[in-house]
């Protein structure tokens, strides 16, 4: 379980916080969204998970232990149980999908082993396993720039896998995608979720994907949590408190 | 006026003052380019025909020159690439060791191959073995810069990846930001690998060996045929480098 214990987030400078008094707690199985608009603080929210992002007050608990506190050892190993999902990919330019699917493994191994690249039988049997999940298999030599957004997005996907994570963290993975792609990839997402029993807390634009997803929503305005509930109830006045005017889904 | 500002004028002005400034200061005369036709006569009559039968004893001093300025910049190369990570901001383990690296880098660059070349000589000996080390030093803190500023404008995205999979910060580096600067890595390097192809000349005109040794002691010796094929020999070492590099470039990209 992870519970955000009144979590507040200034960036150095800002007089405003970004994230501010957050109390979540969120449970296995859970295929959580998060709405607001933008500068909301959703991404900033997110990345206290995986402690890229530092809290100014309150805690982030992970199996009741204060995040911040740990060692950064604790900290790296935290991070190589949650996979992250970048809007942007963040795949690594000249190296093929394999070889990127292959970095979600160096959180659980040695640096050295990572530096020369050795893999073992059954790390490179998953990667095989990974890759067909995502339905990349037949791309696993090809350079990643040589991908359309879509695929790109299943190979972060793929790297997230990788790691064999409890947790899915999406920073808006599906926004830099088309319609029609965006719902396939976060098809993808749900059924790994789904057959892994992950706990995903997932960012999202767009209202009708977390509606037709979500198992539980998170409205987020100005740094505050509006709304936590089912998505079914999400009803236009919810939506009017999240974004501040009037949505027509 | 549409394009240009009245500042634009200003500038122009300074900038006239400037030249004018530094043609009396150097003794720069125009009509002295009409003494221009003396060194046509000079080169024609003195350095050709060239003398090729000296070629085959240029061979070796050349491929000293060659070992010398790929030595020199090589093993710049591979000190520069990991001084680079403490040197730039986006890497940097300690903001001390930081400004101390710059500081050091910048000390390296700022001082010439020749000064580096003048005291090794002395300290070391004549030969090639100082150029080596005037060469490498020099490059440490050019390449040292140059990398480390590809490694301050690569983009953060892969790095913030690395660390969200629970890598280590070396690893993580090493993964995220290398592929993206290895291209530009290398032109730097092959850039000056042919610079320092150059520089080994003029290291040899103070006793640094390879074939601007050889260049030296022909020019005051008056066999100024000799000059013009040694002249030939290291536009040849420049091109085979630079097609060398060219090569390189295209496959790794
Ligand atoms: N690195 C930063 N430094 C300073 N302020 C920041 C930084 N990142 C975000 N902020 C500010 O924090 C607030 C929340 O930003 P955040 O990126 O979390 O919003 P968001 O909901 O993800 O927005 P978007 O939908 O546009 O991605 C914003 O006001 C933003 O300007
Ligand atoms: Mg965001």
């Amino acid at each position: 379980m992870i519970e955000l214990d009144d979590v507040t987030v200034y960036y150095p400078k800002a007089e405003e916080p970004a994230v501010s008094g957050v109390h979540l707690s969120l449970y296995p199985g859970e295929f959580v969204c998060v709405l607001g608009p933008s500068g909301a603080g959703k991404s900033t929210l997110i990345r206290t998970i995986n402690a890229l992002q530092p809290v100014t007050e309150g805690q982030v608990l992970i199996q009741g232990k204060n995040l911040q506190q740990m060692p950064e050892a604790d900290k790296r190993k935290w991070r190589s149980r949650a996979g992250m999902i970048f809007q942007h990919f963040h795949l690594i330019p000249r190296l093929t999908v394999q070889q990127n699917v292959l970095t979600g493994l160096f959180g659980k191994r040695r640096s050295f082993a990572n530096a020369v690249g050795f893999f073992n039988e059954s790390e490179k049997q998953k990667v095989r396993r990974v890759l067909e999940e995502v339905g990349l298999l037949d791309m696993a030599q090809r350079r990643v720039e040589a991908l359309s957004g879509g695929q790109k997005q299943r190979v972060g996907i793929a790297r997230a896998l990788m790691q064999e994570p409890e947790v899915f963290l999406g920073d808006e993975p599906v926004a830099s995608l088309d319609p029609g792609t965006a719902r396939s990839v976060f098809g993808i997402l749900k059924d790994v979720h789904d057959k892994q029993h992950l706990m995903s807390l997932i960012n999202v634009h767009d209202v009708a994907l977390a509606r037709s997803f979500a198992t539980r929503v998170i409205g987020l305005a100005g740094g505050e949590v509006i709304y936590d509930g089912p998505p079914d109830q999400l009803d236009n006045g919810n939506l009017e408190r999240i974004y501040g005017k009037s949505i027509h889904t | 006026m549409t394009w240009l500002r009245k500042r634009a004028w200003i500038y122009g002005l300074l900038l006239a003052v400037f030249t004018w400034w530094s043609m009396g200061k150097t003794e720069f005369e125009w009509s002295s380019f009409r003494e221009f036709d003396d060194a046509v006569t000079f080169v024609r009559e003195q350095f050709f025909p060239p003398s090729f039968d000296i070629a085959p004893n240029l061979i070796d001093p050349a491929l000293v020159t060659l070992a010398i300025a790929f030595l020199g910049t090589f093993f710049a190369l591979l000190s520069a690439v990991p001084l680079s990570f403490a040197a730039a901001k986006n890497t940097a383990a300690n903001p001390v060791l930081y400004y101390l690296l710059r500081f050091f880098l910048s000390i390296l660059r700022s001082i010439p191959e020749i000064v580096f070349g003048l005291i090794f000589v002395v300290v070391l000996g004549l030969g090639p073995f100082p150029a080596v080390i005037a060469i490498l030093l020099h490059n440490i803190g050019v390449l040292g810069k140059l990398i480390s500023e590809l490694i301050e404008a690569a983009d953060p995205g892969p790095q913030e990846a690395m660390k969200s999979v629970g890598s280590g910060r070396r690893i993580g580096n090493l993964f995220a930001v290398v592929p993206q600067i290895w291209p530009n890595v290398l032109s730097h390097y092959f850039y000056r690998f042919e610079v320092a192809i150059r520089t080994s000349l003029i290291l040899g005109f103070i006793g640094g060996g390879g074939i601007g040794q050889k260049l030296i002691n022909d020019f005051n010796s008056f066999q100024y045929s000799a000059v013009t094929v040694e002249v030939l020999f290291i536009m040849l070492l420049v091109i085979v480098v630079d097609l060398f590099g060219a090569f390189v470039r295209k496959r790794v990209i």
